[in-house]
């Protein structure tokens, strides 16, 4: 196996263009793991870790630019993630153990594109977006775009994910991230991301991610549709739920059959919004 | 052919020069080249913190640290927590409490429990427990793991946490 450890952006993408079957290093944890499992042989890691503009956050008026490089430990920790960023914050928070999101990149979250961990749906829901460096440039797509299918994104070959940006969203809205697993720092059987905005006590704005239950993040418009505009009465919630256990493409494993997970989409969306909704000042 | 890369890696204080394949990992130098099999090899995914090492002070998994990536960092391992033959008090605080059952873990925990006693110096039971989430024991329920490390951090004159007195 090869290995290089390029200091740009630029450089980085040369070597992965030019060579095949090369894979960004981040934190090393998943890709790692995977090595170590037989399912990866990469013919060359171009690591990441000396890019320094890959560890940067940078703040303006309208969000958060976190760069790719940045560890979990730092986003749970940082307290410019509040109101409608909470929903990331929390579930870096919440992700695996200590010494995993000591490793574990926001960039590698998203590159690896694993539905079952708790980033890709509070990326959804807090409408982030990817910032992709390639041969052609740099461009920037809504992070729902990036996850294509369980552990495939719609990178191109020489391209990788140089930051991310999370905007504030509405004022006053907040962001809650609730995840049902066996164990703590298990994967979750199913997690809740949403971001929710109220005008006194109804709902202005809704978004709802679920994870673990299909390929890619669930998103689904016409739940958070049934939301708006609603009290979040029993039976909105309930309705919003139905509409998501519908859409939802879960799996059997040993986290939970299929069935259990679509009977525990609607019950974890109702905590989830009870939970957000004690944080609102609408 | 795999690519054999010259390194030097800063561990327990002391810089050691290698050459290594960029596949290998922490655990791998560690045990195989340096001979230092107190780090131990459990899962090979992260996933049982016998492997922990501290890098830079933080814990971390050197079953899924490539050695090439540590160039520039400060490697704790257990051979490199005692003081002058002198067990760590995180040792010694075991030993006193019968909490250290067949031992494979042991080296991971030690360390994590540093890691944490250094950045919290009083933490409750509910932050050792969460600080210990990335270390599995089998031999035992973690009772005499949380209490040791509990004694560690408490205040003079603080009463002993429930879970001590049950």
């Amino acid at each position: 196996m090869k290995y290089a450890e390029p200091e740009t952006v630029e450089e980085g993408i040369s070597l992965l263009a030019a060579t095949e079957g090369a894979r960004c290093l981040a934190g090393g944890v998943s890709l790692v793991a995977m090595m170590h499992a037989g399912q990866l042989a990469p013919e060359m890691l171009v690591s990441l870790h000396r890019i320094q503009e890959l560890s940067a956050i940078t703040e303006n008026g309208e969000g958060l630019w976190l760069g790719a490089m940045v560890r979990h430990r730092t986003v749970a920790a940082d307290t410019r993630l509040g109101g409608a960023l909470e929903v990331v914050r929390g579930a870096a928070e919440q992700l695996a153990h200590p010494a995993i999101r000591n490793m574990a990149t926001i960039g590698g979250s998203v590159a690896l594109a694993d539905p079952c961990t708790d980033l890709p749906g509070a990326l959804v829901a807090a409408s982030a977006r990817v910032e992709i460096a390639g041969p052609g440039g740099r461009r920037l797509i809504p992070v729902e775009q990036l996850f294509v299918d369980r552990f495939r994104t719609c990178l191109a070959r020489g391209e990788l994910v140089t930051r991310l940006f999370l905007p504030r969203g509405t004022r006053g809205a907040v962001g809650h991230h609730l995840r049902f697993s066996r164990v703590s720092g298990d994967y979750p059987t199913v997690s809740i991301s949403l971001v929710l905005a109220m005008r006194g006590d109804t709902c202005q704005e809704a978004r709802v991610a679920v994870g673990s239950c299909g390929p890619v993040p669930l998103h689904l418009t016409e739940a958070d549709q049934r939301l708006v505009g609603t009290r979040l009465g029993e039976l909105e919630v309930a309705e919003a739920g139905r509409l998501l256990a519908q859409a939802a493409a879960p799996i059997d494993d040993v986290r939970g059959s299929a069935e259990y997970r679509r009977l525990l989409i609607p019950r974890l969306l109702g905590r989830a919004l009870s939970l957000a909704r004690e944080h609102t000042h609408g | 052919m795999a690519d054999e890369i010259p390194l030097s890696l800063m561990i327990n204080g002391t810089t050691r020069a290698l050459t290594v394949a960029p596949e290998r990992t922490l655990l791998d130098v560690l045990r195989e080249d340096l001979r230092a099999t107190g780090t131990r090899r459990g899962c090979d995914q992260g996933s049982c913190g016998a492997c922990m090492v501290l890098v830079d002070g933080e814990p971390v998994f050197s079953c899924l640290s490539l050695a090439v990536t540590l160039r520039g960092r400060a490697i704790t391992t257990i051979e490199g927590v005692d003081a002058g033959g002198e067990l760590h008090p995180v040792q010694r605080a075991l030993v006193e409490h019968g909490a250290v059952q067949c031992g494979f873990c042991m080296s991971g925990i030690v360390l994590t429990a540093k890691a944490l006693l250094e950045r919290n110096p009083h933490p409750t039971v509910e932050e050792i427990r969460h600080a210990l989430g990335s270390n599995v024991c089998r031999c035992s329920g973690y009772v005499k793991v949380v209490e040791a490390i509990a004694s560690l951090g408490k205040r003079p004159g603080e009463k002993a946490s429930s879970e001590e007195r049950s």
